[in-house]
C-alpha cells in the first residue's frame, strides 16, 4: 500500500514540478492572446529567460537577480515581436518566428565567448527546495509541497493574480475587448496599441520566468535546447485551457503529468525515446482532437481599421 | 509576403520590381551584417577585421570556396522547402524533422540494399528519402485540412518526435557496430554521392540542389499546377472562385516541401557523413527560413541566398579557429535577416534614429534657451 | 442644436460629399435619406469623428467643435449605432455596455453597481434585456437595443442610427420606434440614416435627402411630401437611356432555379426562390444589397450548395463546385472583383486565364503555353480596349474599369452559355461602363442568357429584358419593360407596397 502511495506522490511531485514552467509560460501566452497577439514567440522568450536567468545568477551569484535578468530578457525579446507586428504590421507568424530564431541563436554565442563552450554553462546559484512551516504539517501533501521550490508558490500567486486581473479589474476587461475587436475598443477610447504592447511584454516576462525556472529551479545551469519546444506546447495548452489563467494551470498540470510519465517508466520495457516523445504526441492529439468549439478571441492578429 | 514597396511607379515593368526586391534583400542583409558587427565589437574584436577575415577564409582560396558551397548545399534544400510551401501561404516549419527522416531513410537504404550499381543505388536512396520526407509533409497537411490544426505547431511537434525517433533508431536497432557515438552503419560505397572536388565534402548534392531549384522554378512558373499554386498563395478566395481545388494544392505543395527537405537530409548522409549521425544538422531546417526569406521565396533566388549564407558560415568557421567568435554567430545574422526582410522600414528607421535623437536634443535645448530668455524679462 | 456647414469630403477618386449642410433641432427625430453611396454614412461618420472633412465645420449648441476621434464625439454626447454593430459577441450585455467607462472600486470593476445602473436603464426604456446574457445569443433587434443602451449609458444627447431597420423584422421595427419615441420624450435628439421610405414616414419629424453627395432637400416635413416624391428625389430623374431594341426573340429556358433556399447561422437568406433565365434574355435582379443577392450569386456559380433546391442548365441539374459550373459554361463576373475575380499581384495575362486554365489553348501536357497565352492576351487587350502597359503588367496597376474589363473579357473569351454578372460596373468609370454594357447586350443578342445582379437600379432598368426584385430573400416583384416605373421598383426594393398611383417623377429642387 505504501508503495502505491509512494508512486502516487512521486507522480504528483513530478507533475507539479513539470507544470511550473508550463504554467508560467502559458499564463504569459494568455496575456498575449487576450490582447490580440499570437503567442508564437513563447519558445524564444523562454530560451531568453532560461539563458539570461542563468547568466544573471552567474554574474551576480544571486539567484534572485538571475530571475530578474531572465524576466527582463523575456520582455526585451518579446519586443521584437511587438514592434514588428504592432508598429510595422508584420504578419504575426513571421514576427513570432523571428523571436524564436533569435532565441535559439543568441545563447551559444555568449557561452562561447564566456566559457568556450556552445552547449553547457557552468553551474550557478539556483533555487532550492522550500519547506514552508505551515504546509509541511499537512499529511501526505505536506511532503509533496516540501519538494517544491519558491517558484512553485510564485507561480500559483501569478496564476491567481492573473485570474483576478482578467475577471475582476477594469484593465483586464479592457484588454479582453482589445483582443476581441480592436476597432470596437478604439471607438470606445481604449488605447489599443498600449494594451497590445502590455500583453506582449507580460507574455515575455512570464515566459522568461518560465524559462528561468528551467535553468534556475529545475536544474542549476543552462543547456542549449533545454526548452525542447515547451514554448510551442504552451501555445497548445493555452488553447486547451480556453485562454484563461486557471485553464492554463490545469492544462499545465495535465501536461506535467504526461511529461513525468517519462520518469515513472524509466526502467521499463518502453524505450526512453518513446517516453520522451509523449509530450509532443500528447500535444498533437490535443491539437487535433481537443480543440472543439474553441473560441479564440476574435481580434487576434487584427489591427484597428483605418479610415 | 511579397513586399509592398515604397516607390510604385505607375506602370511597373517586371524588371523594375525585381530590382527593388533585390535592393530590399541586399539592404536587409547589410543591416543584419552591421548589427552582427556590433556584436563582434561587443566581444572585443574589430568588426571590419573580423569580416575581412571571414570573407577571405570563405572566398579567397579553393578550400574556402569548396567549404562555402558545401555549407550552402543543405541550406538550399531547406530554403527551397520553406519557400515552396510559403508560396501557397503554408508555414512548414517541419524541415528539420523532414531532414532527419530523409537522412535516416538514406542511411537505411544506403546500407541494407545491396547489389546495385552506384547510379541505381543513389537514385533509389534519394527517392526513398524524398518520399519519406514528403509523407511527413503530407501528414502535416492532412492535419491542417481535415482538422484545421495549424501547421505552424504541428510541424514543430513532429520535428521533435522525428528527431527522437531517429535518435532511438541510431542508438538502438540500427546502431553501427563498433560505434561509440550514436550513429548508424556506414552506407555502401555505391550509395555515396560522387565528390565534386578532391578531398572535400562537396558532392553532386550541390548540383542536385540547383537542379531541384530549377525544377521548382519551372513548376511554379511554367506549369498549370504551378499557376494554381501561385493563385492560391496570393488569394485563396480568387482561387476558389476560379474553380481551383485549394485542398489539393495544399497537399501537393506540402508533400513537395517535405520531399525537398528529405533530400537535404539524404545529401548530408550520402555526401558528408556517409552515415546517419545523431545531431548532424546544424539547425539547417530553421536556417532554411532565413534563406527563403532573403530570396523572397523565389526558387532560383534561393540558390543564391543559400550560397550567400554558405559563404557566411564557411567564413565564420574559419574565423572561429582563431577567435572566440563561434560559428553560431551566423544564426544571429540569419534571424536578423528575417526581421529586416519582414519590415524593411525598420532598418531605415533604425538608421534614422541618431538623426531623430539629435533633433530631439536640439528641440529641448531651444526650448530651454527660450525659457531662460523669458525668465530674464 | 447641431449644425454641419459646408461639409466636403473627397476620397481619392470620388467626391463623397459636396458642400453639404445639415441641421438638427433639439429633441427631434431627423431622417437622413438617400440611396447606397449617396453620402449619408460618410456625413455621419464625420459628425462622429471617424472621418475628417476636407472643408466645413460643425457647430454644437452654437460652438464650433473639432472631432478628431470618436472619443471626442462620445465626450460631447454624440453616439453612433453602426449598421454593423460594434459589439463583442462573446461578451455579455453588461460587458459590452460598460467597458472603458466602468464604475470602479480602485482597479476593480464594481460589477454590482454596473449591473444596477444598466438594469435601471433597461427598465427605464423597457428594453427587456438581461445584462448577463451573451450578445451572440441575442436576436438582431435585441443586439441593436444593446447598442442603444451603450449610448444611453454614456448619456448621449445625440443618437445617430445607421440603417437601423435594415436588419429588423417588422415587429422589431415597431419595438425600435417605441424606444425612439420614448428617447425623444426624454430629450434625446436622433438622426436616422435610412433608405426606407415607409419607416421614414412612420417615425421622422423632419427629413433631409442626399443624392450623389449633394443635398436635394433639407428639413422637409413629412406632411409636406409623399412616398413617390421622396423616392424620386432619392433616385433622381435620369435621362432615360434608350434601351437598344431586341434583335431576336427570347428563346427557350436556359438557366432555371427551382425552390432554392439558403440559411446562414439559422437566418434565412434566400426563401424558396424560383425563376428562369431564357436564351437571348437579360434578367435583371434589382434590390438593395443585403437582401440575398450574395447568396444567390454563390448558389448560381457553385460557390455554395443550396440547402434546398436545385439549379438546372438546359434541363439538366448542375451540381458541384466552381470548376463544375465553369465547365458547364456558366461564367461568373464576381461581385467583388479584387478579392474574388482577380489576383492583383499577378499579370493581366495570368488573370485572363483564371478559371479556364485547363483549356487546350492555355496548357498542353500540364505546361502553360506562354506564347499562346500572351497572344490571346494581346488580342483581348485590343478587342476589349483594356488600357494597360502590356500583358505582363500587374493587375493592381490598372484602373477599376480596366480591371473589370479583364473579368468580362475572360468570360466572353470562352463563349459561355450563361453569364452571371454581379455589379459589373461598380467602381468603374463612365467610359468603361458603357463598354461593359454594350458587351452584355452583345451577349444577349447572340442568343445567350444573362443574369444581371446590380444595386444600381438605373443599370438594371436600362439593360434588362425582365426584372425581378429581391427583398429579404424573396422575389417580391416580376416586371416586364415598361410595366413598372422607376419609383415603383424603388418602393418594392424598400419593402413597400404598390398603390395605383403610377404618376410621373417630378424633379424638385
Amino acid at each position: 500500500m505504501s508503495d502505491v502511495l509512494n508512486m502516487v506522490s512521486i507522480i504528483l511531485i513530478s507533475s507539479l514540478r513539470m507544470s511550473i514552467p508550463m504554467a508560467l509560460t502559458t499564463v504569459g501566452a494568455v496575456y498575449s492572446v487576450r490582447s490580440g497577439i499570437s503567442e508564437l514567440g513563447c519558445e524564444g522568450m523562454m530560451i531568453a529567460g532560461a539563458f539570461f536567468g542563468m547568466l544573471g545568477s552567474y554574474m551576480t551569484q544571486n539567484v534572485w537577480f538571475g530571475l530578474a535578468w531572465g524576466l527582463a530578457a523575456g520582455v526585451a525579446i518579446s519586443m521584437v515581436h511587438g514592434v514588428l507586428h504592432i508598429s510595422y504590421r508584420v504578419n504575426q507568424t513571421i514576427s513570432g518566428m523571428s523571436v524564436n530564431l533569435l532565441g535559439i541563436a543568441i545563447p551559444p554565442i555568449i557561452m562561447q565567448f564566456l566559457w568556450k563552450t556552445k552547449t553547457l554553462s557552468p553551474s550557478v546559484p539556483s533555487f532550492k527546495k522550500v519547506n514552508l512551516p505551515l504546509f509541511s504539517d499537512i499529511p501526505f501533501f505536506g511532503r509533496i509541497l516540501g519538494e517544491m521550490n519558491v517558484l512553485f508558490y510564485l507561480m500559483l500567486i501569478i496564476v491567481l493574480l492573473s485570474w483576478l486581473f482578467f475577471s475582476k479589474t477594469v484593465f483586464g476587461l479592457r484588454m479582453r475587448m482589445v483582443g476581441e475587436n480592436p476597432t470596437v475598443a478604439s471607438t470606445l477610447g481604449i488605447p489599443v496599441k498600449a494594451y497590445k504592447y502590455l500583453g506582449t511584454a507580460l507574455c515575455g516576462a512570464l515566459s522568461g520566468m518560465g524559462g528561468a525556472y528551467l535553468s534556475l529551479g529545475q536544474m542549476d545551469l543552462f543547456v542549449q535546447g533545454m526548452t525542447a519546444g515547451r514554448g510551442y506546447i504552451a501555445m497548445v495548452i493555452n488553447a486547451f485551457g480556453r485562454y484563461n489563467p486557471i485553464g492554463a494551470l490545469g492544462g499545465s498540470i495535465f501536461f506535467g503529468f504526461f511529461d513525468s510519465l517519462q520518469i515513472i517508466f524509466q526502467d521499463s520495457f518502453i524505450p526512453s525515446a518513446v517516453m520522451m516523445m509523449t509530450p509532443y504526441v500528447f500535444t498533437l492529439i490535443v491539437l487535433v482532437f481537443g480543440l472543439k468549439n474553441l473560441k479564440i478571441p476574435a481580434g487576434v492578429g487584427k489591427h484597428v481599421d483605418e479610415q | 509576403m511579397i513586399q509592398e514597396h515604397a516607390m510604385k511607379p505607375r506602370n511597373l515593368l517586371k524588371a523594375n520590381s525585381s530590382l527593388i526586391t533585390i535592393r530590399t534583400s541586399l539592404l536587409s542583409l547589410l543591416f543584419a551584417i552591421v548589427i552582427g558587427g556590433a556584436i563582434i565589437a561587443a566581444a572585443g574584436y574589430s568588426p571590419l577585421e573580423t569580416y575581412a577575415a571571414m570573407f577571405k577564409g570563405s572566398l579567397s582560396s579553393r578550400k574556402g570556396i569548396v567549404l562555402s558551397l558545401t555549407q550552402a548545399t543543405p541550406l538550399i534544400f531547406t530554403g527551397l522547402s520553406f519557400a515552396i510551401a510559403y508560396r501557397v501561404k503554408l508555414v512548414n516549419l517541419g524541415a528539420e524533422g523532414q531532414l532527419y527522416l530523409g537522412a535516416m531513410a538514406a542511411a537505411v537504404v544506403g546500407y541494407y540494399v545491396q547489389g546495385l550499381n552506384q547510379f541505381s543505388h543513389v537514385s533509389i536512396t534519394l527517392l526513398a528519402s524524398a518520399t519519406v520526407g514528403g509523407l511527413a509533409g503530407l501528414f502535416i497537411g492532412y492535419l491542417r485540412i481535415r482538422f484545421g490544426a495549424q501547421e505552424v505547431i504541428t510541424s514543430i511537434m513532429l520535428n521533435e518526435i522525428i528527431i527522437l525517433f531517429t535518435s532511438f533508431l541510431a542508438a538502438g536497432p540500427l546502431k553501427g557496430q563498433n560505434s561509440v557515438t550514436v550513429q548508424t552503419e556506414r552506407i555502401a560505397s555505391t550509395a555515396m554521392l560522387p565528390v565534386l572536388a578532391k578531398q572535400s565534402q562537396l558532392t553532386i548534392a550541390f548540383i542536385l540542389a540547383i537542379v531541384i531549384a530549377l525544377l521548382l522554378a519551372v513548376l511554379l512558373n511554367k506549369t498549370v499546377v504551378g499557376y494554381e499554386m501561385r493563385v492560391t498563395g496570393f488569394s485563396r478566395r480568387a482561387a476558389e472562385t476560379g474553380g481551383i481545388k485549394v485542398w489539393k494544392i495544399y497537399l501537393l505543395t506540402i508533400f513537395i516541401s517535405g520531399a525537398v527537405a528529405g533530400l537535404g537530409g539524404a545529401s548530408q548522409v550520402m555526401g558528408v557523413n556517409r552515415r546517419f549521425v545523431e545531431g548532424f544538422s546544424a539547425s539547417y531546417g530553421f536556417s532554411g527560413i532565413s534563406v527563403a526569406a532573403l530570396a523572397v521565396y523565389n526558387p532560383i533566388a534561393v540558390v543564391f541566398s543559400g550560397i550567400i549564407f554558405g559563404i557566411l558560415r564557411a567564413g565564420a568557421m574559419t574565423v572561429s579557429r582563431t577567435t572566440s567568435i563561434p560559428v553560431e554567430f551566423v544564426s544571429v545574422i540569419q534571424s536578423l535577416v528575417v526581421v529586416f526582410m519582414a519590415a524593411p522600414k525598420l532598418g531605415l528607421d533604425v538608421i534614422a534614429l541618431p538623426k531623430k535623437l539629435y533633433g530631439w536634443i536640439q528641440q529641448i535645448r531651444t526650448r530651454q534657451t527660450m525659457r531662460g530668455g523669458q525668465a530674464h524679462e | 442644436m447641431l449644425s454641419m456647414q459646408n461639409i466636403t469630403k473627397r476620397f481619392t477618386s470620388t467626391l463623397a460629399l459636396d458642400g453639404v449642410d445639415f441641421q438638427l433641432r433639439q429633441g427631434e427625430i431627423h431622417a437622413l435619406l438617400g440611396e447606397n453611396g449617396a453620402g449619408k454614412t460618410t456625413l455621419m461618420k464625420i459628425l462622429y469623428g471617424m472621418i475628417k472633412p476636407d472643408t466645413g465645420q460643425i457647430l454644437l449648441d452654437g460652438q464650433p467643435v473639432n472631432m478628431r476621434h470618436s472619443t471626442d464625439a462620445l465626450s460631447k454626447g454624440i453616439c453612433m449605432v453602426h449598421q454593423h454593430f460594434m459589439l463583442i459577441p462573446a461578451f455579455t450585455i453588461l460587458e459590452n455596455v460598460i467597458t472603458n467607462d466602468e464604475p470602479r472600486k480602485g482597479i476593480f470593476t464594481d460589477v454590482a453597481a454596473a449591473r444596477e445602473q444598466v438594469k435601471a436603464l433597461i427598465a427605464r426604456f423597457d428594453f427587456a434585456l438581461d445584462p448577463d446574457a451573451r450578445v451572440e445569443d441575442l436576436s438582431v433587434g435585441e443586439q441593436q437595443r444593446v447598442e442603444i443602451l451603450k449610448a444611453l449609458y454614456r448619456k448621449a444627447k445625440i443618437l445617430i442610427l445607421d440603417e437601423p431597420t435594415a436588419v429588423l423584422t417588422p415587429h422589431e421595427v415597431n419595438n425600435l420606434f417605441s424606444v425612439l419615441r420614448l428617447l425623444k420624450a426624454q430629450g434625446t435628439s436622433i438622426i436616422i440614416i435610412t433608405h426606407k421610405l415607409k419607416e421614414t414616414f412612420a417615425i421622422a419629424d423632419r427629413i433631409t435627402v442626399l443624392r450623389d453627395g449633394r443635398i436635394i432637400q433639407q428639413d422637409l416635413l413629412p406632411s409636406d411630401t409623399d412616398v413617390s416624391r421622396l423616392s424620386c428625389m432619392m433616385v433622381g430623374r435620369q435621362i432615360q437611356k434608350q434601351r437598344p431594341a431586341k434583335q431576336k426573340e427570347t428563346g427557350a429556358t436556359c438557366l432555371e432555379v427551382k425552390h432554392v433556399s439558403v440559411s446562414e447561422h439559422s437566418i434565412a437568406k434566400l426563401k424558396d426562390i424560383s425563376f428562369a433565365v431564357h436564351k437571348g434574355e437579360i434578367l435583371g435582379v434589382a434590390g438593395i444589397e443585403g437582401n440575398g443577392q450574395s447568396q444567390l450569386l454563390e448558389v448560381l456559380t457553385g460557390l455554395r450548395k443550396p440547402d434546398i433546391g436545385e439549379i438546372f442548365l438546359n434541363g439538366s441539374v448542375v451540381q458541384g463546385d466552381a470548376a463544375t459550373f465553369l465547365k458547364n459554361r456558366i461564367s461568373h463576373i464576381p461581385e467583388d472583383r479584387l478579392s474574388m475575380g482577380l489576383v492583383k499581384e499577378m499579370s493581366v495575362e495570368d488573370n485572363l486565364i483564371l478559371g479556364y486554365h485547363h483549356e487546350e489553348t492555355v496548357c498542353k501536357h500540364g505546361f502553360m503555353r506562354k506564347r499562346s497565352i500572351a497572344e490571346r492576351a494581346q488580342e483581348s487587350i485590343k478587342s476589349f480596349q483594356i488600357k494597360t502597359h502590356d500583358s505582363h503588367s500587374l493587375v493592381r496597376t490598372l484602373s477599376g474599369g480596366n480591371q473589370q474589363k479583364i473579368v468580362i473579357a475572360r468570360s466572353l473569351n470562352h463563349d459561355p452559355e450563361v453569364m452571371i454578372a454581379a455589379h459589373p460596373t461598380r467602381g468603374v468609370d463612365i467610359g468603361a461602363m458603357e463598354y461593359i454594357h454594350s458587351k452584355i447586350i452583345e451577349m444577349r443578342d447572340s442568343g445567350k442568357a444573362v443574369l444581371l445582379v446590380s444595386a444600381d437600379l438605373d443599370e438594371v432598368r436600362t439593360l434588362s429584358d425582365r426584372i425581378i426584385v429581391l427583398y429579404e430573400g424573396r422575389i417580391v416583384l416580376s416586371s416586364l419593360p415598361g410595366e413598372h416605373s422607376e419609383m415603383q421598383l424603388g418602393i418594392m426594393m424598400t419593402g413597400g407596397v404598390l398603390t395605383d398611383d403610377t404618376g410621373a417623377c417630378h424633379e424638385t429642387t
